[in-house]
């Protein structure tokens, strides 16, 4: 469509403002991790104009970041009351470990759900669909009490296990539509000189969809990373991922907020920059492979 | 010939071993929990006794006469409703405007994106800190504009307490709409634009009888996944307000989760997440049938 040039440049800072709207919380929470505690609780309250700190960082991670402006207190790894850093491998380690699993379990069944045919196959596409729909407090009861019995409770085995099955209907979904871009004529040709599924599947069609199954990966793992319920329920102490520790920096005495920004920022910086590296697929995966860009 | 063969080794194929593992995990993670829960919720854990007694019915009929169920229930269609169309208008209207190559466009779609891998928990604590009644900044902006009376605690005011919860709500989830509205609005052929244009349709007639017309199908899913999604919430009301004041943001999940792991009714709590669930299956399945979904 033609729009005159005034319009355009309406159009274009009304863009701008309608995203910078969005975009503002983040910037906020940003800032807050970098603040006195003076700074945070200001009325009214401030927007660029404070002093930068890294004292919220110091504490959170044990380590001194050698900037900022205020007192310097010597934070030893352990020491601080919001040492956190071994939480954040806790998020690590289950975050990469479910993708894993995920990743291997779906992929073998969607290139058997984009290339094999039997009956009832639809159905079992559906089925897949429709465990997605288990609300997660139906699931972490019952989990809850099998783990407990298997002494699965607060460890890593058992947080991974769920995060994994958790990603299975959008990883199996995301990677069947992969595998449908794949042209079928390939296999059907490879089958005909006599190569297995199995070698087909291995020596052609997962190196064809490397790209995918990359994107795949990254969304279990901001899935993961992202998840609070499974968390909450199923560790105590031992072990406890970012989104559900964050929430105990609410104490009787006081929220700690600069800590928790700076832990929530350390956090969420990782996932902007794994999410800038999907763009291209990220709709795709938004949907689960409905809706290809 | 060679379409008869390959018919025949496709057809000697057996599926079974590349979906048993995928089957196996779910079976533990589906069919297991929800058999569990239908047995529980004919149980009762009883802690003086330390055992899990036979109710029959009890926790089923507990249902009907408990008002803390029936609110969470409309509290949890009315989160579900208005964010729904706050987020298909919102994310439709911003769709529109950046359907555009204007200057930085593309980056404001990345820019986007970023509120799409916050953790929910920590979405709620970033507008738990900016709703705070004392210094916080979206209670300040609000309070410049008239909108909100400074003695007004957004989020411990039962009338304001699930508008604010809410608004973390939309702001995080509005970018889903736009970014999957905008992958569907430029999939749309440019060939019935052009015919309007000549007939001398205008740009709301065009959008009425081409735009959302064509684009049924990706509204239905993100309408679709996204409701899933909401009529589960948990993470927000838990951080921001748990579900408090009173009951005016206690959500279903949430009281089911309450039930089972503050109050050790297990059996109450069970019967509970099993009315979310049927809840979710029933209207997703009917959505899914009326606009038909298909993957």
């Amino acid at each position: 469509m033609h729009q005159s040039r005034g319009i355009r440049t309406l159009r274009t800072i009304a863009g701008w403002l309608v995203v910078g709207v969005f975009f503002f919380p983040i910037y906020f929470w940003t800032t807050v991790a970098f603040r006195n505690a003076k700074d945070i609780f200001n009325w009214p309250p401030i927007f660029v104009d404070f002093e930068p700190t890294a004292r919220n960082f110091e504490q959170v991670f044990g380590i001194s970041l050698g900037f900022g402006f205020g007192a310097q207190e010597a934070v030893t790894p352990g020491g601080g009351n919001f040492y956190m850093a071994p939480r954040l491998w806790d998020s690590i380690v289950i975050a990469s470990m479910s993708t894993v699993l995920a990743i291997v379990v779906a992929t073998l069944a969607a290139y058997c759900l984009s290339r094999m045919h039997f009956r009832g196959r639809h159905e079992f596409v559906n089925w897949v669909l429709s465990t997605r729909m288990m609300p997660p407090v139906a699931v972490a009861v019952p989990m809850f009490f099998i783990f407990k019995q298997f002494s699965l409770l607060d460890t890593y085995l058992g947080v991974i296990l769920v995060h994994g099955l958790m990603n299975l209907p959008l990883a199996v979904l995301l990677m069947k539509s992969f595998f449908d871009d794949i042209p079928s004529e390939i296999d059907e040709s490879a089958l005909l000189d006599g190569a297995s599924r199995w070698t087909i599947f291995r020596r052609i069609v997962l190196p064809m969809a490397k790209g995918g199954i990359a994107a795949t990966a990254v969304l279990c793992f901001i899935f993961s990373w992202t998840e609070f319920l499974f968390v909450l329920t199923l560790t105590q102490t031992s072990i406890k991922t970012v989104p559900v520790v964050s929430s105990t920096f609410v104490t009787s005495i006081g929220t700690a907020w600069g800590n928790m920004a700076a832990l929530g920022a350390a956090a969420i910086v990782p996932a902007f920059i794994v999410i800038m590296l999907v763009q291209r697929h990220l709709v795709r995966g938004l949907t689960m492979g409905s809706l290809k860009q | 010939m060679a379409v008869a063969q390959v018919k025949r080794i496709a057809i000697s194929d057996s599926p079974i071993p590349w979906l048993a593992p995928l089957v196996a995990l779910l079976v533990v993670f589906t069919i297991y929990p929800l058999f569990y829960n239908i047995w529980l919720s004919f149980h009762e854990y009883f802690p003086r006794k330390r055992a899990i007694q036979f109710v029959g019915m009890q926790n089923w009929q507990q249902l009907w006469e408990d008002t803390r169920f029936w609110s969470s229930l409309g509290v949890t269609f009315v989160y579900f409703a208005v964010a729904l169309v706050f987020e298909i208008v919102l994310g439709m209207a911003i769709a529109l405007l950046l359907d555009a190559e204007l200057p930085g466009f593309g980056g404001l779609r990345a820019i986007l994106s970023l509120t799409l891998v916050i953790p929910p928990a920590i979405a709620g604590m970033m507008f738990l800190l900016m709703e705070d009644a004392q210094f916080g900044v979206l209670t300040y902006i609000l309070n410049s504009l008239g909108l909100l009376d400074k003695t007004t605690p957004i989020l411990a005011t039962s009338s304001t307490a699930l508008a604010g919860v809410l608004v973390a709500e939309i702001w995080q989830w509005t970018p889903f709409m736009v970014l999957i509205f905008m992958a569907g609005l430029r999939s749309l052929p440019a060939e019935p634009y052009e015919a309007a244009m000549i007939d001398g349709a205008s740009a709301f007639q065009m959008f009425r009888r081409l735009t959302l017309p064509m684009m049924s199908k990706v509204i239905a899913v993100a309408v679709l996944l996204r409701g899933i999604d909401l009529f589960r919430v948990f993470d927000y009301v838990f951080v921001m307000t748990s579900g408090g004041p009173g009951t005016a943001t206690y959500t279903l999940s949430l009281y089911a989760w309450q039930q089972t792991f503050s109050f050790i009714k297990w059996g109450y709590g069970a019967t509970l997440s099993l009315v979310s669930l049927a809840i979710i299956m029933v209207l997703a399945n009917i959505f899914i049938r009326v606009f038909k979904v298909r993957w």
